[in-house]
């Protein structure tokens, strides 16, 4: 929750300084830059291609329609797969009030154990039972611990301390009281051989293996970095390019010296950019809001997905250059992503599919971007580990752009 | 005028399929000349007007723009060409200065939005979106980002083709401006007047031919010189004359 406030306040603060900078800050215009530094024809090559970068990413800012597609759209997919899959949390635990009604130092030894006990969460604020009951009643409490006055005490006629301590729980919170009282017994167990010397021939000890299982979420999350992608590298020149066209914009810019190659590696950069934050907030989504566990390492990750948005973009750009209007656009469009949106493990995992169609669908293009972003993010893996992703999504943007390059058309 | 030429094109010739469309025209233009290509639809004007910005194969014959020959140099001719569009557009969501930013870049060049804007008096638009302009202020943006680079010829294709007649006479304004920088400027319309009033000469195109070429003086005169009488004798003022009179010739927008 932190880094999201976190976020959005730097997000206000840039805005706000963007907003006062171009409302009170006028520079003077230099007297006159028309030829002031010469530049050499690749500097100026790469001037154009940095203009077309700025004002490009600007302009996808200005669209809130641009906007919505490219970053609350994946959201509002993260939040309905986040509610469905993520909730399956496996660390269970107990909220719970704790009341010491006993002096001993035992007592006190216990109440900072159960404290610092992983399934326990101690409320803090009940003193009483009479408040725990009332809190257990509205459901903020799943069940209260209650040490007597005797706890801890050594009764008169024994030689060790002893006492009983009362969990109580409400009729609809019966299991998470059982799981505190047997939770109770395990702790009471070390406690009692410490007084009472006990032989336990037979013992079962839990083995954490040093591996990570990943949860359907992550699977699903992969997936969706995978959804987003395909908005912004694919929906968004095949909406764009068939507009520009049709308006003579792209055909004015054929009548300067620009080249494809200056306008794809512009739009690559700015689709880039836009991409990584868009993706970005999805990445503080699941991490705040679903708990995913990201042990990549980010500058990794954030490499990986720009390969992936700029391989992906070829896609758009051969489909959206080529085609002369929309009736063109979005039926060749539709035909290209829907079965790569479905077969490459963006809704639902592809090990869930059959063993043919799994084999099939890790030739398609985004598969490979999808499977190496969820061993990056979550599995575990670095960079130098998923070769076989970074060749075949080599070897698709070789593909790609090759026919990108030559299926362009400026109008 | 110092005849100093600055474009030349020689038998130019284009096909689409079976029908020639352009059938080996020939004419020089002068430095610093405003030259009309007029005909009716599907005469060949924007075709030819096409093939010489580079932006159209040429099937045979030659195109010479200020020394540089437009079929081997099609990228060095269009570094020192400006094309304005019949409908000029620009992408929204884009202030002004930054498309005249945006077509500086494409020549790689680092330009003065400002300045650019005063000349074609949008300097007080220069902070609002593209989408906000009418048709007239289109067309002066679209000069200015046609004018970044400072060419030496100047394409006009329809340039005050729907625009009220304030627009009209404030664009020939500009175009003379422009003239007078010694930009060659070729343009083609369809309205005699803005020919007449505009071009130092004019060709007239028909079925992809060149069927007339001089001064519009000089064809008006050898007209009358055949015995050419019009049904009513001119008047001394015409409507637009009175209703340029009535309403101004400040820009409405």
């Amino acid at each position: 929750m932190r880094v999201i406030i976190v976020v959005v306040v730097a997000l206000i603060i840039v805005r706000l300084a963007y907003w006062a900078k171009s409302r009170y800050w006028h520079p003077k215009e230099q007297a006159s830059p028309q030829y002031s530094k010469a530049m050499t024809p690749w500097q100026k090559k790469f001037f154009t291609v940095s203009v077309f970068t700025r004002l490009n990413t600007r302009r996808f800012f200005r669209d809130r329609l641009a906007i919505f597609f490219g970053i609350l759209f994946p959201l509002i997919f993260l939040f309905v797969f986040g509610g469905i899959y993520g909730s399956s949390n496996n660390n269970v635990t107990i909220d719970a009030g704790v009341i010491n009604r006993s002096s001993s130092r035992i007592a006190s030894e216990f109440i900072s154990n159960a404290k610092s006990a992983k399934v326990i969460k101690v409320d803090k604020s009940v003193t009483t039972l009479m408040a725990a009951e009332n809190k257990m009643i509205r459901g903020q409490l799943d069940a209260t611990i209650v040490l007597p006055p005797s706890f801890g005490v050594v009764a008169s006629h024994q030689t060790y301390p002893s006492g009983q301590a009362e969990v109580y729980y409400t009729n609809n919170s019966s299991q998470a009281g059982q799981t505190l009282v047997s939770v109770l017994e395990a702790e009471f167990q070390g406690l009692n051989a410490k007084y009472v010397p006990v032989t336990t021939p037979f013992t079962a000890v839990g083995k954490e293996l040093n591996q990570k299982s990943l949860t359907e979420f992550d699977y699903i999350f992969s997936g969706l970095l995978g959804f987003s992608i395909i908005g912004i590298g694919i929906f968004g020149p095949i909406n764009v390019f068939p507009e520009l066209k049709k308006q003579g914009i792209l055909r004015r810019f054929h009548t300067t010296p620009i080249k494809v190659w200056q306008y794809f590696v512009s739009m690559a950069a700015s689709q880039a950019i836009i991409g990584l934050i868009s993706l970005a907030v999805m990445f503080i989504v699941a991490i705040s809001v679903f708990h995913i566990k990201v042990i990549g390492n980010y500058a990794e990750i954030a490499i990986f997905l720009v390969f992936g948005i700029v391989m992906i973009l070829g896609i758009g750009l051969a489909i959206g250059g080529w085609a002369r209007n929309e009736r063109q656009a979005a039926p060749l469009g539709n035909i290209v992503v829907f079965p790569m949106m479905f077969l490459s493990g963006t809704f639902f995992p592809r090990y869930l599919m059959p063993d043919w169609l799994q084999h099939i669908s890790s030739y398609l293009p985004l598969t490979p971007i999808i499977d190496g972003a969820r061993l990056l993010t979550t599995g575990g893996q670095s960079l130098t580990q998923i070769g076989s992703q970074l060749g075949a999504m080599a070897a698709w943007l070789i593909i790609i752009y090759v026919i990108a390059f030559r299926v362009f058309r400026w109008e | 005028m110092s005849k100093v030429m600055s474009v030349a094109v020689k038998n130019l010739r284009k096909h689409y399929g079976d029908k020639e469309a352009v059938k080996g025209i020939s004419f020089e233009i002068s430095r610093g000349e405003i030259f009309g290509i007029l005909g009716p639809n599907g005469a060949g004007k924007t075709t030819t007007l096409e093939m010489m910005e580079a932006m159209r194969s040429i099937d045979s014959g030659q195109v010479i723009i200020e020394g540089i020959d437009v079929t081997t140099h099609a990228e060095d001719v269009k570094r020192i060409i400006g094309v304005q569009p019949q409908s000029p557009a620009f992408q929204d969501k884009s202030k002004l200065t930054e498309i005249i930013e945006l077509f500086g870049a494409a020549y790689g060049e680092r330009v003065s939005p400002m300045t650019l804007l005063e000349e074609v008096q949008l300097a007080d638009k220069a902070g609002s979106y593209t989408e906000t302009l009418s048709g007239g202020q289109k067309q002066r943006l679209s000069i200015a980002a046609a004018l970044v680079h400072n060419p030496k010829v100047f394409f006009m294709d329809e340039p005050t083709t729907g625009l009220d007649p304030q627009a009209r006479h404030n664009l020939w304004d500009l175009v003379g401006q422009i003239q007078k920088k010694g930009v060659t400027v070729i343009i083609t319309t369809h309205y005699m007047d803005e020919a007449e009033l505009l071009c130092d000469r004019v060709a007239i195109m028909d079925n992809g031919e060149i069927i007339a070429l001089d001064t519009p003086k000089h064809l008006i005169g050898s007209l009358l010189k055949k015995g050419f009488t019009k049904q009513q004798r001119v008047e001394q003022a015409n409507l637009e004359d009175v209703f340029i009179n009535l309403t101004g010739k400040g820009l409405r927008e």
